[in-house]
């Protein structure tokens, strides 16, 4: 469980943070580091602190104590555009998409292509939507396509696109297998398998080992607020995260 | 999936000709119904294009703000008050012109007002516009003690003939302004940035924040927009009235929430289409005028709104239905 410090190849690194809501300490002393292009699956039951860690790494919450490094320059992520300018795209479930706008509407929503009167470049938005998907391997016919009529798991892909479209280089995908069936779940472990194809490094929480198991370089377990666990997944095997995640501590096992 | 996105495109493309369809059939009914077909008659629909865009000016803006997914009770008050503030500067002999900027300016203060309090004092819009509806009901009612009151524009004639008059020896100025806004708010919110951020707001408000859309600056303006639409139709009212009334604008609030739905807006909003706003407006007008040609009483007026509306809701309830079966092929 050790951390490489001054490494050219770690991308985000937390140093010692704490998070305090009143008198409840979410987050105790956590490092965390992500390289660049890993995978990192964040695991850990309800109410362990991996919301907390998230929304401190994408500015909804602030730290109150500890550093954050990006590409080892010290950093202060106060609100989600900060967070946003150093490359860092969060997916969370309900926020993702407008279910009512087509595919290229939400691809670019809020930063559309659009002369100086305003007026958007449809063409741009509807070719540049297409490439996005397709470079994760997401084929879809229209970019006028309502994304409420696309699958789980390809509107999981069109959200994914448009991080890697905006440059991100870092993609959260908090719970992005919930509720999908099985073969929506393969295409978004494919889109996540993608991602890294592009060096692009992934956050990926979830609560099904199985999943984060299929596409994670290495395993971090939260536990009240502190980090138990740090492995590389092939080190290491489901049953014995699962074992640590419902006691809450480290055993003799290790 | 390609059969879906054909169905989608032409049931979306068929709801606005299913407005215009139902526009048809209502101007048909209301020939038919009316004494001699007056309804069709070329003076019908000059004086139609006269009065008609005051309401239409109005539903149009109602419309806008309901797919930001708010709603604005107090448009009718605000009409009279705006029609109070136009009397006002008549009576103080200040330049028409002048005179109109005041008006649209008060206008957007109400706006600023309903906006404000709705997004940062987080009440439902529903209840502030109510509100908003009573107080300026209210204070219109008390500023002018419920008495009607004149203009005199005859020193100022191009001011009258610009907004009143008739252009090209037929055609009235109020309906080339009506359609001249239709036009700009039409391009606002289908092909501007601004317009996908309207949307945005409405169908997901979580998902647009996440993307940086200051939602808040969104319904705002919004509501501004609103407010300006209102104080300009107050305007072209008070002038072809020459009398400021502080009845005016009664009901014209749920009116235009109406013609909106009639238009294909959803409640909820995220969803919606400015040209079947407009012809949806255009719906509500006709209803009306072809109620009172056909000689029945006021109140008939409301039922057959409601079953327009309803029609126009199962109308979409079933587009939705036929959408989702062909999404199961």
């Amino acid at each position: 469980m050790s951390m490489n410090s001054g490494n050219s190849d770690v991308l985000l690194r937390l140093e010692g943070i704490h998070k305090w809501f009143g008198k409840v300490h979410a987050l105790q002393g956590v490092d965390f580091e992500v390289k660049k292009g890993e995978v990192v699956g964040l695991v850990g039951d309800n109410g362990a602190g991996k919301s907390t860690l998230i929304k401190v790494i994408s500015g909804y919450h602030r730290a109150n104590e500890g550093k954050i490094f990006w590409e080892d320059n010290e950093v202060k992520i106060s609100s989600p555009k900060d967070s946003r300018a150093l490359g860092v795209e969060t997916l969370y479930q309900e926020q993702a998409l407008a279910p009512h706008l087509s595919i290229a509407r939400n691809v670019f929503m809020g930063r559309e292509p659009s002369s100086r009167l305003g007026f958007m470049d449809k063409k741009t938005m509807n070719t540049e939507s297409m490439e996005a998907l397709a470079s994760i391997g997401l084929h879809l016919r229209s970019p006028d396509v309502m994304v409420s009529t696309l699958s789980g798991g390809e509107r999981q892909g069109v959200a994914i696109a448009r991080a890697i479209h905006f440059e991100a280089k870092l993609v959260i995908l908090d719970e992005p297998t919930i509720a999908l069936s099985v073969k929506e779940v393969q295409e978004v472990l494919d889109f996540v398998r993608e991602l890294k194809g592009k060096g692009i490094s992934v956050i990926f929480i979830a609560h099904n080992l199985y999943h984060v198991y299929s596409v994670a370089d290495r395993i971090v377990v939260i536990a009240h607020g502190q980090e138990l666990v740090n492995m590389q997944t092939k080190d290491t095997s489901v049953d014995y995260i699962s074992k640590i995640i419902v006691r809450g501590t480290l055993g003799e096992e290790i | 999936m390609n059969n879906n996105n054909k169905l989608m495109g032409f049931l979306v493309r068929n709801r606005i000709a299913g407005v215009f369809a139902i526009l048809v059939a209502v101007v048909v009914i209301g020939t038919l119904y009316s004494h001699d077909n007056n309804f069709i008659r070329i003076a019908n629909l000059k004086n139609l294009g006269t009065f008609g865009p005051e309401f239409g000016i109005v539903a149009i803006g109602v419309g806008l703000l309901m797919i930001a997914g708010e709603f604005d009770l107090s448009v009718g008050s605000v009409l009279a008050f705006c029609s109070l503030v136009f009397t006002w500067t008549n009576e103080l002999s200040i330049n028409p012109f002048i005179g109109l900027l005041i008006t649209l300016a008060a206008g957007v203060m109400t706006g600023l007002i309903n906006g404000v309090i709705t997004v940062k004092g987080k009440i439902v819009s529903f209840i502030t516009t109510l509100g908003a509806m009573m107080f300026w009901r209210g204070l219109t009612l008390m500023l002018s003690r419920g008495e009607m009151q004149a203009i005199h524009l005859d020193s100022y004639p191009l001011f009258t003939h610009l907004f009143t008059g008739e252009w090209f020896g037929f055609l009235p100025a109020q309906a080339v302004w009506f359609l001249l806004l239709v036009i700009i708010l039409t391009l606002v919110l289908h092909s501007q940035r601004f317009g996908n951020w309207i949307f945005s707001t409405g169908d997901n408000a979580l998902a647009a924040r996440a993307m940086a859309i200051n939602t808040d600056m969104v319904k705002t303006t919004t509501f501004i927009i609103v407010g300006v639409l209102t104080a300009f139709a107050a305007v072209l009212q008070t002038i072809r009235l020459s009398a400021f009334s502080s009845r005016v604008g009664s009901g014209w609030e749920l009116s235009a929430i109406a013609a909106a739905v009639v238009g294909g807006t959803a409640l909820r909003g995220g969803i919606g289409n400015m040209i079947g706003i407009f012809l949806g407006a255009l719906i509500i007008i006709v209803i009306e005028n072809a109620l009172v040609l056909a000689r029945l009483p006021y109140e008939w007026t409301f039922m057959v709104f409601g079953v327009v509306i309803l029609f126009s809701l199962l109308l979409d309830l079933f587009i939705e239905k036929r959408v989702q079966r062909a999404s199961a092929i």
